[in-house]
């Protein structure tokens, strides 16, 4: 009994195991950084187009020391998530209104079917005519974009709000607001979630998008401007920064998503 | 991430039946809008930067019979297939590979979680310096891109193959390339078509993206240059024939998987009407 007792507790993973085994995971991301670090020495490739690592590090590092990635990165983030809030907006609530009133239904239904598998982009050189070279032509172009799935996800959501609770609510007498925040949120919330999830990637990427195209700030610009100068390294730090952004986007969002809709059990988690 | 794929697919609307059938109603609405437009484009009442409906359609038109938009459509459309074509079929190889065989599903996890979430069109500037300015860095770009959403949807549809079909084939005495064939392959399909579909589109964006960004020849090149003239009606007939496209390019794909999975839609798709 006592031998058998000692197997079980033996066959426990300890704590430190279990790190390890979770580094040791990370493997293949090693390999692929001792391979670009040996490409980066042997000289086949000039470091004019692949610098080696460590410098690409200490360029990351003057740029942070010198306040320039504060700055850039502060105005991409703000293009960023200003447009992707206001699409969050006005996405739920158009979606809304796309689920339960007809008659806006008829009207922006055929925009939104037809309009989804267009690139919203090419209209990016109207948008700079009409709003100008500066933010708000970056800004409108992200909304635009994130708009749409925000909008059919809830749209979908809605439609599948369970019948017989709205009618058990209306039965009890609530109306207007307080049906929209009780009931039809609570039960599309997985499904906005799910339009969220897919607009937070393109909200970056519209925006690095367009300051590729035409811009004096921001992360984007950066990266184009170091690599049209020869100056990879800085461009490799400035994307690494706008990796960064993206990577800590989608874990606070699963993280967001984990705690705002705790009863639902099949959360979309990178396993 | 698998679940982000799916939602991803998900919210890309089909075609509905309902729509077809209050046709008569539903084109009613926006034919109004048109008119209006037009209308008012008549009377000079638009702004210099929205275009009558009938200047764009002339426009675009003569473009089209002389033969302008066709070789600017070709050259991108050249560009948008081979990216797509390299990207989703390396993406789906990859990923039906890593959902059979744990060791590469291993290798590829990681990095796809690390590089997923990235905005990959941030590297666009680099590749050009690495290959040029020309068609190549284009579809370099477009196949990083659309690598990815391939990848997952693919592994996601070949992990969750049901174990009493592979059971019964390994029985049945099937090889592994015989069971990747006949039962991973089949049975992984409506997979993999989301993730076509999200790689289709991803394709078409980028399109748009690397050819205003720099260009000599394709419909980004018509956009860019009208803006620089200020030809708007030019610039609507570029973006119309891209909507075109894309919108046909799309109905294409599904039609193709319509085609392709009778009888697999109904079970899998059941879920979101």
């Amino acid at each position: 009994m006592a031998d058998a007792a000692a197997d079980f507790r033996d066959e426990r993973p300890s704590l430190p195991g279990v790190w390890l085994q979770r580094v040791w995971r990370l493997y293949p991301i090693a390999v692929v950084l001792a391979a670009w670090e040996i490409i980066a020495h042997s000289g086949f490739i000039s470091p004019l187009l692949l610098p080696p690592i460590e410098k690409v590090a200490h360029e990351f590092w003057q740029m942070t020391a010198s306040g320039d990635m504060a700055f850039h990165g502060a105005i991409t983030l703000q293009r960023a998530l200003i447009g992707f809030s206001a699409a969050i907006i006005v996405g739920i609530i158009l979606g809304t209104a796309l689920a339960r009133n007809r008659i806006v239904n008829r009207v922006l239904e055929p925009i939104f079917i037809f309009g989804y598998p267009i690139p919203k982009i090419s209209l990016y050189p109207i948008f700079i005519f009409v709003f100008g070279f500066g933010d708000m032509s970056k800004i409108v172009l992200v909304f635009l974009e994130c708009l749409y799935p925000i909008t059919i996800q809830t749209m979908h959501g809605m439609r599948s709000a369970e019948r017989v609770l709205v009618w058990t609510a209306q039965n009890a007498g609530a109306s207007g607001m307080r049906l929209f925040w009780r009931v039809l949120v609570p039960s599309a919330a997985p499904a906005i979630f799910a339009g969220i999830r897919i607009a937070l990637p393109i909200s970056m990427i519209v925006t690095i998008i367009t300051e590729l195209i035409g811009e004096s700030r921001g992360l984007g610009y950066v990266v184009a401007f170091a690599s049209a100068s020869f100056e990879p390294a800085r461009a490799m730090a400035a994307f690494a920064a706008i990796a960064m952004i993206g990577f800590f986007f989608d874990r606070s969002l699963s993280w967001l998503r984990k705690k705002a809709l705790y009863w639902q059990a099949d959360a979309p988690a990178f396993s | 991430m698998t679940g982000q794929t799916a939602a991803l697919a998900e919210t890309m609307p089909e075609p509905k039946t309902a729509f077809a059938e209050r046709r008569g109603a539903g084109w009613l609405i926006p034919l109004a809008v048109l008119l209006a437009w037009e209308l008012c484009g008549q009377f000079g009442m638009l702004p210099r930067y929205i275009v009558a409906p009938s200047r764009i359609g002339a426009t675009w038109w003569g473009m089209l019979v002389s033969g302008e938009l066709t070789g600017h459509a070709a050259s991108s459309l050249f560009r948008q297939s081979l990216g797509l074509l390299i990207g989703a079929s390396c993406g789906t190889i990859v990923g039906v590979l890593a959902g059979v065989f744990a060791p590469i599903s291993r290798f590829y996890e990681p990095l796809v979680s690390l590089i997923y979430p990235v905005p990959k069109v941030a590297i666009l500037p680099l590749i050009f310096v690495w290959f040029g300015l020309g068609d190549l860095s284009k579809i370099v770009v477009m196949t990083i891109s659309i690598f990815f959403p391939t990848y997952i949807a693919a592994y996601h549809g070949a992990k969750s193959v049901q174990k009493i079909h592979i059971w019964t084939a390994l029985n049945a005495g099937a090889t592994r390339a015989r069971l990747i064939r006949q039962v991973v392959i089949p049975s992984a399909l409506p997979d993999i078509f989301n993730g076509w579909r999200i790689g289709l589109a991803l394709s078409f964006v980028l399109m748009v993206t690397t050819e205003l960004v720099v260009s000599t020849k394709g419909l980004g090149y018509v956009i860019a240059r009208a803006e620089e003239n200020l030809r708007f009606d030019r610039m609507y007939a570029a973006i119309l024939t891209i909507a075109i496209l894309g919108f046909c390019a799309d109905r294409l794909l599904l039609k193709l998987r319509g085609y392709l999975l009778v009888g697999q839609l109904m079970s899998k798709d059941s879920g979101h009407g």
